[in-house]
């Protein structure tokens, strides 16, 4: 790898970038570590060498570079899949540092000794503070919408509705959940008829939005020989008769 | 070799060189990306607004558009621009579009093929191999390209599917502009042609949307036009050196293989074209002459088509005869033509005239440029397979214009338009280097070459997607008294994934997406088997229950909402003032499952009801 700079940090980035990747514990930073492993090393190492005795120009380098690798990734898929273990991060960085490293190595073997490749028209351009400044701006400017994008925004003309839902789980209890997707703080009554029992049994409860609660309602006794019916229903409160929501289920008979 | 023109003039194809004139970083660059930012944040408000129920309009999306969009086509009309601005500017325009649709949906996937693709992943990541059922697009496990590229990503680092997801089609997007502008570049031996060229690819009708969504296709389409890069940029060499593009072409045509199936094919066919007409042209099958890799892409596509994914077979085959059959009837009179602009379900919204005549006069625009851009080819390349090929796929493309009049070959029609959109765009630059270099390239030829642009990608945007679908939809939202609330279809998706985990459901298809997304369920809707029908009769037949029996379904989701047969519509909340969701069905279509003796209704939130069918033992 002597005397050719750009194989050799290839070689050093893949091996760092596959490291940092895997320790990293924090999803974000873990990625930014690795996007070079991703999308930028095995590409420009096949590119290398494809082209160990010519270089191409800017263009056709960026688009190898990143189009291979992200071949690499999808053809490399189906290799990992057939590991043992499958399609694990341990695989994956191995596969990605061992095509970077093999084809940096072939590389750096088929080109003439002596011979520097040079890498077309990479120097950044100078820029004046005014180009920097409506640059930086721009990107301010992306950056906001994007920061907007994943806002969460009060939607006033949502509508909103309420959950009720029937676990006949675990076998001594029924579970009776209400949730509340509404957009104010609602209060309800919820009735739960049990087979066996005479009077159902009732709670009152307030949710605020987004907020879930659990009923617990253990059953009289064994389960029944029969099956029979469990009924919840739930009025909205200040209201009488027609329920809001209705759920049933079946207790007893094995079920 | 010389350098690329940065001039109207065109010469011979030439390698790509350092930039002559003025450098990527001076000039208007800074300008223009700046104008992208607004661009993008002006898209970002207005989507927000929607968001929040707030009463918005499209054109505000529009405006944001048209922000990023014009100052880079304007440019790239210039003569002093270099090949290393252009290029940027490209890439600026083509990722600034993604951002579009990044930010009408972030943080979810809400197109329903992104929500197929991310139960695919989901279930790599669980099980740790590819090829996992989906039981909605049973395909697509099979061409598990994205998905196994996207696991990469998800299980070094960490990072959801969604922003996994973003990232690999948006490095995808990338790989377009620039292979693009790569081809073009070479094809025509003009770095103006090829940033025109790409700017007005990005008018294609699927730019801004469907092809922006985390599917196959988008991921597909970029790796097939590297491969096609390459062949253009192998023509230009000789001798030993035609060798060294073997490797890259080889890779991208695997990568395309086992991405897609309708962009591997039409590799295959472009290979062909290129071969045949390269014959035609220089009478010798010898190199540089692409034979070798149209039979290489035909078999690999074949094997794969046959020996892994034999089920496409049975997917594709009724999609194209249908569309064949669509196609005939209308010519012979029996089926009306379809309305453009109609939505397919009766969720749809309709769309205004001003949006229909904007959409319209964006394909008048294509039309009445498409002959002056021909001649010029013509004049130019008549010599050139790749012009050749461009000019046929630019006719093409008119083509697939009258398969939007019929309903079942809209989609195929839809399909096709984005791969014969390359060879339209090349001829149209030409069409626009004309009209530059007849008018002298005066600034008002180009603020009028730049106001066409903006009818033709705004016309694309409308004709594309549907109009009610410009703006996006509430999905997850901020509540008045604080605490987020999610949609009724969502609600339903997320309490079956916690309290369902292993269950097996029928369900309308958008209710079936949003399970399948959000867990590792199996979910079962549509014609195949026959969900549609158990769920839309008022009456349950005794072979629908036997259905359901055969599948091993045992949780029904019953939605009353008209809108849960739409993959685009059915996963928002309803809104007072407009109705997301549409009329609610008749009340028998929930109420036919109590009569059935074992069935226990476990969980409703109104619109949605969740039947246990074998709850009674």
């Amino acid at each position: 790898m002597r005397g050719h700079r750009d194989l050799a940090f290839a070689c050093r980035a893949a091996l760092a970038s596959a490291a940092l990747g895997l320790l990293i514990p924090i999803g974000w930073l873990s990625f930014i570590a690795a996007a070079p492993l991703f999308f930028a090393l095995p590409g420009y190492a096949i590119t290398s060498l494809a082209f160990a005795r010519r270089s191409r120009g800017l263009a056709p380098l960026i688009a190898l570079t990143l189009g291979l690798s992200l071949a690499v990734l999808v053809l490399g898929s189906l290799l990992v899949s057939a590991l043992p273990g499958g399609l694990r991060a341990g695989w994956w960085a191995a596969l990605l540092v061992v095509v970077t490293l093999a084809a940096s190595w072939q590389a750096a073997l088929r080109r003439d000794p002596g011979h520097r490749i040079s890498l077309p028209a990479m120097r950044p351009p100078r820029l004046a503070t005014g180009a920097i400044a409506l640059l930086a701006g721009g990107l301010v400017l992306a950056a906001l919408a994007i920061a907007i994008g994943f806002v969460t925004f009060k939607a006033p003309n949502a509508v909103g509705f309420t959950e009720l839902w029937i676990s006949p789980r675990p076998a001594d209890a029924i579970r009776v959940g209400v949730g509340s997707q509404e957009q104010e703080r609602r209060s309800y009554r919820l009735e739960v008829r049990v087979p066996g029992d005479a009077a159902p049994v009732e709670r009152r409860l307030s949710l605020d939005p987004g907020q879930t609660k659990v009923l617990r309602v253990p059953l009289p006794g064994q389960p029944p020989a029969r099956a029979q019916r469990v009924v919840a229903l739930l009025y909205q409160a200040g209201t009488q008769g027609r329920p809001y929501r209705r759920v049933n289920a079946w207790i007893g008979g094995g079920g | 070799m010389t350098p690329p023109s940065t001039t109207g003039e065109v010469k011979a194809p030439t390698a790509h060189a350092a930039p002559r004139r003025s450098r990527a970083g001076r000039g208007p660059l800074p300008a223009i990306v700046l104008a992208a930012g607004a661009g993008l944040l002006i898209v970002s408000v207005a989507n927000a607004l929607a968001r929040a129920t707030e009463d918005t309009s499209p054109v505000l999306v529009w405006l944001g558009i048209l922000v990023i969009a014009l100052p880079v086509f304007y440019r790239l009309t210039s003569r002093e621009a270099s090949t290393g601005e252009r290029l940027a500017l490209v890439c600026l325009l083509g990722l600034s579009l993604y951002g579009v649709k990044i930010l009408r949906d972030a943080p979810l996937f809400t197109f329903g093929d992104e929500l197929i693709h991310t139960h695919n992943v989901n279930q790599i990541d669980v099980h740790h191999h590819l090829f996992h059922a989906n039981t909605i697009l049973k395909v697509t496990p099979y061409y598990p390209g994205l998905e196994g590229a996207t696991s990469a990503l998800t299980s070094i680092t960490g990072i959801s599917t969604y922003a996994a997801g973003v990232i690999l089609v948006g490095a995808a997007r990338l790989v377009l502009m620039i292979a693009l502008f790569t081809l073009f570049a070479r094809v025509s031996g003009s770095s103006r042609v090829a940033g025109l060229g790409c700017a007005i690819y990005a008018t294609n009708f699927n730019f801004l949307f469907q092809g922006a969504q985390f599917s196959y296709e988008p991921l597909a389409l970029p790796l097939l036009l590297l491969v096609v890069m390459a062949v253009a940029e192998r023509e230009s060499d000789r001798g030993i050196e035609i060798r060294a593009w073997t490797a890259p072409i080889l890779l991208g045509m695997g990568a395309v293989v086992i991405t897609h199936h309708l962009t591997s094919y039409m590799m295959v066919a472009l290979l062909a074209a290129l071969a045949l007409v390269s014959w035609y042209l220089r009478k010798s099958w010898r190199p540089p002459n692409v034979w070798p890799f149209a039979l290489v892409a035909a078999a690999l596509a074949a094997f794969w088509l046959f020996v892994v994914a034999s089920s496409t077979v049975g997917y594709l085959s009724p999609v194209l005869t249908n569309a064949v059959k669509a196609i005939l009837h209308t010519i012979q009179g029996e089926e009306a033509p379809r309305g453009l602009f109609q939505g397919r379900t009766a969720a749809a919204g309709s769309t205004p005239v001003a949006a229909r005549l904007l959409g319209l006069t964006g394909v008048a625009l294509l039309t009445v440029g498409l002959p002056f851009g021909l001649l010029q080819v013509w004049r130019r390349f008549r010599d050139r397979p790749f012009a050749i090929v461009f000019c046929v796929g630019a006719l093409g493309f008119f083509g697939t214009l009258a398969l939007r009049l019929t309903p079942p070959a809209w989609e195929t029609g839809n399909r096709a338009s984005e791969f014969l959109f390359v060879g339209l765009a090349f001829v149209l630059s030409f069409t626009t280097l004309w009209a530059l270099s007849r008018w002298s390239e005066a600034p008002r030829t180009k603020a009028l070459l730049t106001g066409a642009f903006a009818l033709v990608l705004l016309g694309g945007a409308i004709s594309g997607w549907p109009w009610d679908l410009q703006l996006t939809r509430p999905l997850r939202v901020g509540s008045q008294a604080g605490g987020n609330i999610v949609s009724q279809p969502l609600a339903a998706a997320e309490w079956s994934t916690s309290e369902l985990p292993e269950g097996r459901f029928a369900a309308s298809t958008a209710d079936a997406d949003l399970i399948l997304a959000n867990g590792h369920q199996a979910v079962y809707a549509g014609p195949f088997p026959d969900i549609e029908d158990v769920l839309s009769n008022p009456k349950l037949e005794p072979w629908q229950l036997e259905l359901l029996s055969e599948h091993d379904l045992r949780y029904l989701v019953a939605d009353r909402r008209v809108a849960s047969t739409d993959v685009m519509r059915g996963y928002f909340f309803a809104t007072s003032g407009r109705s997301a969701g549409g009329p609610l069905l008749q009340k028998a279509l929930i109420s036919k499952y109590e009569r059935l003796p074992r069935a226990a209704r476990i969980y409703t939130n109104g619109a949605i009801t969740i039947y246990d069918l074998e709850a009674r033992r």
